[in-house]
């Protein structure tokens, strides 16, 4: 026994080379993640100390600015939309062992999408107008995201660089856009027309929150059903686990990465879109920016469990909506949100990642 | 001509430093995808040095330490804790813009950007050289940091063909078990390599700051530590071919304002895609390198 | 005159396992010692106490006179000796001299490539390596890439080199050639110790051999006064039960027919495998099981040749119509290929069978159904699990094959292809796995049981092949094998 070498350390588990590295913890998974948070608001109390505030007094304002007022909730659940369907989307591709970067660009992609719908509309049906530019946004997300799925599979480029490099292509497509045929003349900004009143989302009244929210979490339940109780969602964890026994359980890599891919894409393309209809009701400039990179966040802290990701994203919504706040009233800046993310991120990421 | 050739050196030059890091980096085994945090880091802090002591090498060597700062973070989380390099790297550039950005503003503590208005760093002119025609301005006529990008190449392709721990960092990125049976410690390297990849990738955002727009704005970076990536991978991991697959994506940039100063009908926004897409383009048409590190991205045994 | 080498009394133990127990092993400086033993017999096991990587239970280790105790791995380096693992220690995209200079204080901190190139060139004409300092080792053969790491030791000065299966992978040629490179070494005064399952080499190159069997010395004695029958027998032992519990059944039609299968690591390879009959395929691991059962279980793609399964063509089909063509398959690599460790006994125990009922029913998984099933395959397979829900990395390697095999074997499989199917498991889990592949034999499947434990293919096959250089060596029904045979049909081609 002793004697003989591992039949275990054959070429099949070298897995070609590639790693998965996102596979979490499976003890403590919620003690570890939350540790995390805290370590970095800790951080991020000390640096308010170095701007001369006292954090205390900013956290209580960040808190007032995201739930104070109805109002101020609206928006910050407004904020939680895309980042929890693109967040939600970007888990289901991790678990499969396929790091999607490119919700920023499949979110872009998705505002074309929705504008290019939208402003194409003969008029009149509202909710049918709706559906239709939304199912447009999706669609086209999922496009963008094909595209990186092609150049990954066919040409073996690793999927980060690729979807990466597609986010910066499709921020200039917007422009591009927007400066052309979808553009609006003489606006003085990179912005299209206005689109017509009946494909914009509608508010709650008084809360000023539309009802993209309810669709977010519509799509992470979904998302969880999916992951856990389908064929599919069974394919997708084996692939993530270990991609030897993908091939042993019958299950086609490609295939799985398609289906991930598309899926993220489209409800990227789905965010890009609300985000369109509901808050901006026009396709501006830049108004993805840094979304994608926020998707990965809440998924990470979401430890990549679509129902998980709902709380996630909302913390990382109020934390938004509440830092604006916390900068006009207390003087700290706002910034410090995307401090608070990036060490999340770094703390998660080290805090769960399974020792083998 | 010699202008669109000056402007494209000028747009490699920060391109080059990061590479060249990352190529330290990705040899000894882990994914570069932190060098545009590495970069922004090291333009904040090149800024803030200059700017703080009205000294543009106390400014140099903050750019590299702030870089460094970087860099030990990701080394720590990807080689210490193993976590996957890719999302690190991304975690690590969120990170820096974050941080870059807050430490900005509370530096006039009103919450308000300071305006720095740093004197860039001019030509040297190399004596007799840059009197040669044409060659000579073109060549030998550049700032200083343009000169350190390639004589810094010119070290780190001897560092890593003529020396033993230029070897045993290759090596590392190779199969980090026959260097441990070697009797060198692949932790150790790959930690270093990541924090000097970190310190070299901060003087690329130094270039940025003190020697082309004098000043820092948020995320002044722009992607530029993507393109970095992209190109050493061009490149194959070769410090010269990083030369080379640099100048390609800064001719592309130069080109395009070329196109714009002659006012051709060609959409500005189509041509700024141009580096991007055949940074694409090329990654799609070599496919899998062989020349990859075969153990990059793998987490060290034990 | 002191040996170069003296061991003493090796004892070590892994549980109640005594892998090696109370070994001496003497070795001179100018000579070649072959050690001789079957997988498990505490060969490699007495080399890595050698060399620093476990410690002894009891004994002694004293080297050119002077004792090594609790020494690592540089320190035995340091000392002098080398050890040359099968799988290579060498980087593959770096040429040869640049893997001598790795680690090397004499290639200098600035390196001394021109140097080591002639210091190379001089070694590898004077030992007959025939390297070019310049080659990258991913163009090199294997027979060359190993002359590589013989180059390193002989650079190094060692005095002592230990060769740990070394003809393994290499072409009959290849394998000439080392072994006069080997000479030259004794001729210069080396030490060597030459791990080897394989007579005809033991008998060529070696002054003295000594066989391990069950962690003893068994043999021990100068080549020149030995048979290749008797170190056969040596080797192999009279020890070994080769009479089954069972009696097979009455044989069916054939279930399962190979037609000049090839593919990369196999030689055209053709057999047949009734109902009720068990073909097992002893052999040194290496020699093509690997690339045979995955070739089968349609992991590798084939380069031409055709596989039928019950009349049925299943040449080019994907894994899941094998399966539900009626193939089970328990591969060698339990940990990242028959089982995903981190999901729960129930996932694991669909994990092949998920789109179908009761697992799933329209795409839908049915989780109720499964763990009602699972619960049922738990009971009925004796898996020692909390629940269907436990993690499967948290359980003892028996009870993870026990997953491996209540899965494979519920289908009611037509055919059966187990690769090292009871490999580290402990007696009682090994008696399990094999009554419970016996039962699917009677019950008239059809079964390919390869492993590299020989007494596990005497005890539980009807027919023994035995595979060697990528093709069968030979192949006997069991009442007709002979071990002498068979032992030379592992240790050669050349029967």
């Amino acid at each position: 026994m002793s004697d003989t070498t591992s039949p275990s350390s054959g070429d099949a588990s070298e897995a070609g080379g590639r790693t998965f590295g996102l596979r979490f913890a499976t003890d403590r998974l919620a003690g570890r993640i939350l540790l995390a948070v805290l370590l970095s608001m800790l951080s991020a109390a000390g640096l308010i100390l170095l701007s001369g505030h006292n954090p205390f007094t900013a956290f209580a304002a960040m808190a007032a600015g995201a739930v104070g007022t109805p109002h101020q909730i609206g928006v910050a659940l407004n904020r939680t939309t895309p980042y929890l369907l693109a967040g939600a989307g970007v888990a289901m591709c991790f678990r499969a062992g396929v790091i999607n970067i490119g919700a920023e660009g499949q979110i872009a992609i998705g505002g074309i999408g929705a504008a290019a719908a939208a402003l194409a509309w003969p008029g009149g049906m509202s909710p049918i107008a709706i559906v239709i530019v939304l199912i447009a946004a999706a669609a086209a997300g999922a496009g963008w995201a094909a595209i990186a799925a092609a150049i990954h599979l066919g040409r073996r480029v690793h999927e980060v660089l690729v979807t990466l490099l597609l986010n910066f292509v499709a921020l200039i497509l917007v422009q591009q856009l927007l400066a052309g045929s979808l553009g609006q003349k003489g606006a003085g900004f990179l912005q299209s027309p206005l689109m017509p009143r009946e494909v914009w989302l509608p508010r709650f009244p008084g809360l000023d929150a539309h009802p993209g929210f309810i669709i977010a979490i519509l799509a992470a339940v979904a998302l969880s059903f999916v992951l856990w109780r389908t064929n599919f969602g069974f394919a997708v964890r084996v692939t993530g686990s270990s991609r030897p026994a993908t091939a042993y359980a019958g299950f086609s890599l490609g295939r799985v990465t398609w289906g991930v891919m598309l899926l993220a894409g489209a409800l990227a393309g789905l965010a890009g879109g609300i985000e369109v209809l509901g808050i901006h009701r026009r396709l501006i400039e830049g108004f993805s920016l840094g979304f994608g990179f926020k998707a990965v966040t809440v998924a990470l802290l979401g430890a990549l469990e679509p129902l998980a990701i709902i709380p996630a994203a909302l913390f990382v919504g109020l934390l938004e909506a509440g830092s604006l706040s916390m900068q006009r009233q207390v003087g700290v800046p706002s910034a410090l949100v995307a401090v608070i993310e990036g060490l999340t991120m770094l703390f998660v990421l080290a805090a769960t990642v399974r020792r083998t | 001509m010699i202008d669109f050739l000056d402007a494209a050196i000028r747009i490699a030059t920060p391109l080059l430093f990061a590479a060249l890091g990352g190529i330290l980096s990705e040899r000894a085994g882990v994914f570069a995808v932190g060098l545009e945090g590495m970069m922004l880091a090291g333009a904040f802090a090149a800024t803030v040095g200059a700017w703080a002591s009205d000294s543009t090498a106390v400014g140099i060597l903050l750019a590299a330490i702030g870089g460094g700062v970087i860099g030990v973070a990701v080394a720590v989380v990807t080689v210490r804790f193993r976590a996957d390099n890719m999302v690190t790297g991304l975690a690590a550039n969120i990170l820096a813009l974050g941080l870059t950005s807050y430490l900005v503003r509370i530096l006039a503590g009103s919450g308000k950007l300071v305006s720095f208005h740093l004197t860039l760093l001019g030509p040297w002119p190399i004596p007799l050289l840059s009197d040669i025609p044409v060659v000579g301005p073109l060549l030998f006529d550049h700032p200083p940091l343009t000169y350190v990008a390639v004589l810094g190449c010119a070290a780190i392709a001897f560092f890593l063909g003529r020396t033993q721990a230029g070897l045993t960092l290759r090596a590392t990125g190779e199969n980090p078990e026959a260097v441990f049976a070697s009797g060198a410690n692949p932790f150790r390297v790959r930690m270093l390599a990541v924090i000097a990849c970190g310190a070299i990738a901060g003087l690329g955002g130094a270039v940025l700051t003190l020697q082309q727009v004098g000043t820092f704005t948020d995320g002044m970076t722009g992607g530029r530590g993507y393109l970095a990536l992209a190109s050493l991978i061009v490149a194959r991991w070769s410090p010269w071919g990083a030369v080379a697959a640099c100048l390609l994506f800064g001719a592309a940039e130069a080109f395009e304002l070329r196109l714009q100063s002659f006012g051709v009908p060609v959409s500005s926004y189509i041509i700024h895609m141009v580096p991007y897409l055949i940074a694409l383009a090329v990654l799609a048409g070599i496919g899998r390198s062989s020349k990859m590190p075969a153990a990059i991205g793998r987490p060290l045994q034990q | 005159m002191t040996a170069l080498l003296e061991m003493r009394g090796i004892v070590k133990c892994f549980g109640t396992l005594r892998a090696n127990d109370g070994i001496d092993l003497d070795v001179q400086a100018g000579q070649i010692l072959g050690l001789l033993g079957e997988n498990g017999s505490g060969k490699s096991t007495l080399m890595k106490i050698l060399f620093g990587m476990q410690r002894p239970d009891a004994g002694t280790i004293a080297f050119k006179g002077r004792e090594l105790s609790d020494h690592s791995p540089r320190a035995a380096m340091a000392a002098g000796i080398t050890m040359i693992h099968q799988h290579f220690m060498l980087i593959e995209a770096m040429t040869v001299v640049e893997n001598v200079m790795l680690g090397w204080p004499e290639a200098g901190d600035i390196l001394q490539t021109a140097t080591m190139e002639t210091r190379i060139r001089e070694a590898s004409q004077r030992f007959g390596l025939d390297l070019d300092p310049r080659a990258r080792i991913a163009s090199l053969p294997l027979g060359r890439r190993q002359r590589v790491e013989i180059l390193k030791a002989i650079l190094r000065e060692t005095e002592l080199l230990i060769l740990d299966e070394p003809t393994s992978n290499l072409a009959p040629t290849e394998v000439a050639d080392l072994l006069s490179i080997l000479r030259r070494l004794k001729e210069e005064g080396k030490g060597i110790v030459f791990i080897t399952h394989k007579l005809p080499e033991v008998l060529e190159v070696c002054d003295e051999v000594v066989v391990l069997r069950d962690g003893r010395v068994t043999g021990r004695a100068p080549v020149a006064d030995v048979t290749r029958g008797q170190l056969a027998e040596m080797m192999v032992g009279r020890t070994i039960s080769t009479t089954r519990a069972h009696q097979a059944p009455e044989l069916g039609p054939v279930r399962l027919a190979a037609r000049d299968l090839v593919s990369p690591g196999l030689e055209p390879l053709s057999f047949e495998i009734r109902g009720g009959e068990i073909l097992g395929i002893a052999g040194v691991d290496g020699n093509g099981q690997i690339e045979l059962v995955e070739t089968l279980a349609g992991l590798r793609r084939m380069h031409g040749g055709s596989i039928h399964l019950d009349g049925q063509d299943i040449t080019g089909a994907s894994v899941a119509r094998r399966v539900r063509a009626g193939m089970a398959y328990m591969p060698a690599d339990r940990a990242a290929t028959g089982l995903v460790r981190s999901m729960t006994v129930a996932e694991n125990l669909m994990l092949r069978d998920s789109r179908k009922p009761p697992y799933s029913a329209h795409g839908v998984l049915q989780p109720g159904a499964g763990v009602a099933k699972a619960e049922s395959l738990i009971a009925s397979y004796d898996i020692r699990a909390s629940g269907p829900s436990a993690i499967v990395s948290r359980l003892s390697g028996g009870n993870q094959q026990k997953i491996v095999v209540a899965r494979e074997l519920d289908r009611g499989p037509a055919v059966l292809i187990a690769h090292q199917a009871a490999w580290g498991l402990d007696p009682g889990a090994t008696r399990f796995v094999l009554d419970r592949v016996i039962a699917l034999r009677d019950a008239g499947a059809a079964v390919l049981y390869v492993s590299s434990e020989l007494e596990e293919v005497m005890t539980i096959s009807d027919r023994i092949a035995v595979m060697a250089g990528g093709g069968f060596a030979g192949v006997v029904p069991h009442d007709e094998a002979d071990m002498r045979q068979i032992g030379l049909w592992m240790s050669g081609r050349a029967a």
